[in-house]
C-alpha cells in the first residue's frame, strides 16, 4: 500500500533508543532528536516575542483603567506616582529574571518561595495569594472594559457586560485562540498604538503653546502631605504594572532563556514603565486633573478635548475600541493563569483532583475554567452590590485587592532571590543588582503597609478569596484521592505540578 | 517513507499510534517521528494523560510542561518498540497543527497520524481543532483516528 517515498533522513545522528522507564532516571539526557531541528527551533518564544508579550500583559492592565484614580489621589502630578510604582515593579522584575535563568523549568512565585524556604504552609498561601491577585484583577479589568464599553453603548447594565465578557473570554481560552503568539503581538501593538494617540495629542497640543507645565507638579491632596498621597497613587499605579510575573510561564519555551528573559522582562518593563510616565502627563496637560479623576474612562477624556483637528466623535468610538482591546488581550491572560494554578495545586492534591481535568479534545483544564470564572462573576456581583467605602468603585476596590496579594508575593520573591543566592548558579544566571532588590523589598513592604492602613476593607476581600481557596484545600483534604508521587507529601509542589506556573 | 505520529498526551493520540501498527507494514516505513507539541501560552501547556498518575510529578528539578511532553512522547513511541522502522522523538512547541505539518514538510513525510479527539458539539461547532487544521493543510496523506463511537442502548 505505501509507495517508496523519498526519505530525508534526520542529520545521521545516531541517538540510542531508550525506554522510558530510563528516561525517568536521567531526565536531561533524553533521547528526543535534537540535531533533527535545522532551525534550532525547539522552543519557539523569541525574545522579541517575550518583549512583546511583556509589554502587551503590562500594557493593558492599568493605564486604560486606572488612570483617574491615580490622578485623583495625587493631583497633577500623578506621573510621579507612575514613576515609582513602575520603577519599583521593574525592579521586582529583575529578581523574576535572576530566578528564571535559575530555575528555567519552574518558572512562578510559589515555587521560588518553596525553594527558599521550604515551609508548604507559605507556599500554599502564595499559591493562593497568586491565584486570588488573579481573580481580583480579572474583575477589576472587567470593570473598566465595561467603562469604556459604555462609552460607545450606554445602554446594557455595567454589571451585565462585566458578567459576558468574562464568560466570553472564558469561552475563548477554552477554544484556544488565546495561544497565538502572532495575536498576542498584533494586541500589543493595538494597546501601543492607542497611547500613541495620547502622547500625539500631549505633543499636539504642548506645540500649540497652550501647555501649561506647572500642573505637572501640582498636589491635590487635601490635608494629606504629598508623600503619603504618591504612596496611594503608587497603591493603584502598581496594578498598571501587573501581569509581568505571568511571562516566567513562557520561560521554559524561550530560545536561549539567560539572555533573552532578563532583557525581554525588564526591558518591556522599562518600556511600559516610560510610557506611562509619558501618557500620564500628556494627559494632565491636557486634561484638568478634575475632569480626568471624575471620569470611569479616563483617558477617553484626552481624546476628547479635541486637541487633534479630526472627528471627536470617530476618536472618541476608535479609542475606546483599542482600550477594550487593550484591557481583554491582559484579562485573557489572567483568565488563562487562574486554571493553570488550580492544575498544579490539584497535582499537589491541595485542591481537589478535577482541578487537574483535561478536556479531550480541546486539552484545556476546563473545569477550572469554569470555577474562576465562576469565582470572578461573583466577585463582580458582591463588589457591584456590597456597601460603597467611600464611594470606591468596583475597579478601583478590585485593584486594590489584587495590589495587596500582589505587593506581597513581590515581596518575598525578592526575599527568596537574595536567599537563593549562591545557589544553582552558574556563568550564564542572570545576577540582579542586590541594593536595587533591597530598594525594590522596601518599595513593596512599605506600599503594602500603606495600602492595608489607608483601607483596611481590603483585607476582607483577601481573607473571602484566601478562603475560597482554603475551602478547597479541606475539601480535597478530608474528601479528596491521592494524585501526588509517592514520597511527596501533600502541598510540595514540584516543576511538574506547577508546570510551569 | 516517513511518517509522523503526533501526540497531544491523550490516551487517543496513543491509540491513533497503535492503529497505525495494527494494518501499516513495517518494512515499507523508514522513519516514525513521534511528535509532542506544547503550546506555551494555553493554560496547561501539555498534558500528559499517559503516564501513571503518580509519575507525573515524579521528577522534582527537571520537570515543567516540556517533562510532561517528553513523557508522552515516549509513551507513544514505545508502541513502535521491535517494530522495525527507526524511531525519533521530537517535542516542538508553538501551535500544534502548524507544528505538526512543519514536520511533515521538512522530513518529507508518506503519511500525518493524527488523534480527533471529541465526539459531541465541542468537535462540531468549534473550529480550529488540530486534526481538522492538519488535515487541511498536511503536505501528506493524513490518518485521523476517530474514538470510537459511544455503545448506544438499542431499544
Amino acid at each position: 500500500m505505501w509507495d517508496t517515498t523519498p526519505v530525508v533522513r534526520f542529520g545521521g545522528g545516531t541517538t540510542p533508543h531508550r525506554k522510558g522507564a530510563q528516561i525517568v532516571a536521567e531526565p536531561r539526557t533524553l533521547s528526543i532528536d535534537d540535531e533533527s531541528d535545522e532551525g534550532g527551533l525547539r522552543r519557539s518564544i523569541t525574545g522579541r516575542q517575550l518583549f512583546f508579550y511583556t509589554l502587551g500583559d503590562v500594557l493593558g492592565s492599568g493605564i486604560y483603567v486606572l488612570i483617574g484614580l491615580v490622578a485623583a489621589a495625587v493631583g497633577g502630578a500623578f506621573w510621579i506616582a507612575f514613576a515609582v510604582g513602575v520603577s519599583v515593579a521593574a525592579i521586582t522584575g529583575t529578581a523574576y529574571a535572576e530566578l528564571v535563568t535559575k530555575y528555567p523549568q519552574a518558572a512562578g512565585a510559589a515555587l521560588y518561595v518553596n525553594k527558599a524556604f521550604g515551609s508548604k504552609v507559605l507556599t500554599f498561601l502564595v499559591t493562593v495569594s497568586f491565584l486570588s491577585a488573579s481573580f481580583a484583577a480579572a474583575g477589576s479589568l472587567a470593570g473598566g472594559f465595561a467603562s469604556y464599553f459604555a462609552t460607545v453603548w450606554s445602554a446594557p447594565p455595567a454589571l451585565l457586560i462585566t458578567l459576558l465578557f468574562i464568560l466570553f473570554l472564558s469561552i475563548v481560552n477554552f477554544i484556544g485562540i488565546t495561544e497565538s503568539v502572532v495575536i498576542n503581538m498584533v494586541m500589543a501593538f493595538i494597546e501601543i498604538a492607542g497611547l500613541v494617540i495620547v502622547l500625539v495629542i500631549g505633543i499636539w497640543f504642548i506645540a500649540q503653546g497652550d501647555a501649561d507645565f506647572g500642573v505637572l507638579t501640582e498636589f491635590d491632596t487635601g490635608d494629606t502631605n504629598w508623600g503619603l498621597a504618591i504612596l496611594a497613587g503608587v497603591a493603584l499605579s502598581f496594578f498598571a504594572m501587573t501581569g509581568f510575573e505571568n511571562t516566567a510561564n513562557v520561560a521554559e519555551e524561550t530560545i536561549d532563556p539567560h539572555r533573552s528573559f532578563p532583557r525581554s522582562l525588564v526591558g518591556g518593563m522599562i518600556t511600559a514603565g516610560v510610557i506611562y510616565v509619558l501618557v500620564s502627563m500628556a494627559a494632565a496637560l491636557t486634561v484638568p486633573t478634575d475632569t480626568l479623576a471624575d471620569s470611569d474612562a479616563a483617558l477617553l477624556e484626552v481624546v476628547r478635548t479635541g486637541i487633534l483637528p479630526i472627528s471627536s466623535d470617530f476618536m472618541t468610538t476608535l479609542f475606546s475600541i483599542i482600550a477594550m482591546i487593550a484591557i481583554t488581550n491582559t484579562t485573557l491572560v489572567a483568565i488563562v493563569t487562574q486554571p493553570r494554578i488550580l492544575y498544579g495545586m490539584a497535582n499537589e492534591d491541595v485542591v481537589p483532583g478535577m482541578f487537574a481535568k483535561i478536556h479531550p479534545t480541546r486539552r484545556s483544564p476546563w473545569i477550572g475554567l469554569v470555577f474562576s470564572g465562576i469565582v470572578v462573576g461573583v466577585l463582580l456581583v458582591v463588589g457591584t452590590y456590597a456597601p460603597k467605602v467611600e464611594g470606591e468603585s468596583l475597579v478601583e476596590r478590585l485593584a486594590l485587592v489584587t495590589v495587596v496579594f500582589l505587593l506581597f508575593i513581590y515581596a518575598l520573591v525578592i526575599v527568596s532571590c537574595l536567599k537563593l543566592r549562591g545557589h544553582d548558579e552558574d556563568d550564564r544566571t542572570f545576577r540582579a543588582s542586590t541594593p536595587l532588590l533591597l530598594v525594590g523589598l522596601v518599595g513593596n513592604l512599605s506600599i503594602l503597609a500603606w495600602s492595608v492602613y489607608d483601607d483596611p476593607t481590603s483585607l476582607l476581600w483577601c481573607a473571602g478569596l484566601v478562603g475560597v481557596g482554603l475551602v478547597l484545600f479541606l475539601v480535597e483534604y478530608f474528601f479528596g484521592t491521592r494524585t501526588r508521587p509517592a514520597g511527596a507529601e501533600r502541598g510540595e509542589p514540584t516543576a511538574r505540578s506547577r508546570g510551569g506556573l | 517513507m516517513h511518517v509522523v505520529v503526533a501526540t497531544d498526551g491523550s490516551q487517543q493520540s496513543l491509540r491513533a499510534a497503535e492503529q497505525l501498527t495494527s494494518f501499516a507494514d513495517p518494512t515499507k516505513i523508514t522513519d516514525i517521528s513521534v511528535v509532542g507539541v506544547i503550546r506555551p501560552l494555553a493554560a496547561v501547556a501539555f498534558a500528559d494523560d499517559l503516564a501513571p498518575e503518580e509519575r507525573r510529578r515524579a521528577d522534582l528539578e527537571t520537570g515543567g510542561f516540556r517533562k510532561a511532553a517528553e513523557s508522552a512522547v515516549e509513551t507513544v513511541a514505545a508502541v513502535f518498540d521491535d517494530w522495525g522502522p527507526k524511531v525519533h522523538k521530537l517535542v516542538r512547541s508553538g501551535s500544534p497543527a502548524n507544528e505538526i505539518i512543519k514536520l511533515a514538510d521538512q522530513v518529507s513525510a508518506g503519511l500525518v497520524v493524527v488523534a480527533a479527539g471529541g465526539r459531541g458539539i465541542s468537535d462540531t461547532v468549534l473550529v480550529g481543532s488540530t486534526a481538522q487544521r492538519v488535515q487541511h493543510y498536511a503536505p501528506c496523506p493524513v490518518l485521523v483516528v476517530r474514538p470510537a463511537p459511544r455503545r448506544r442502548s438499542r431499544k
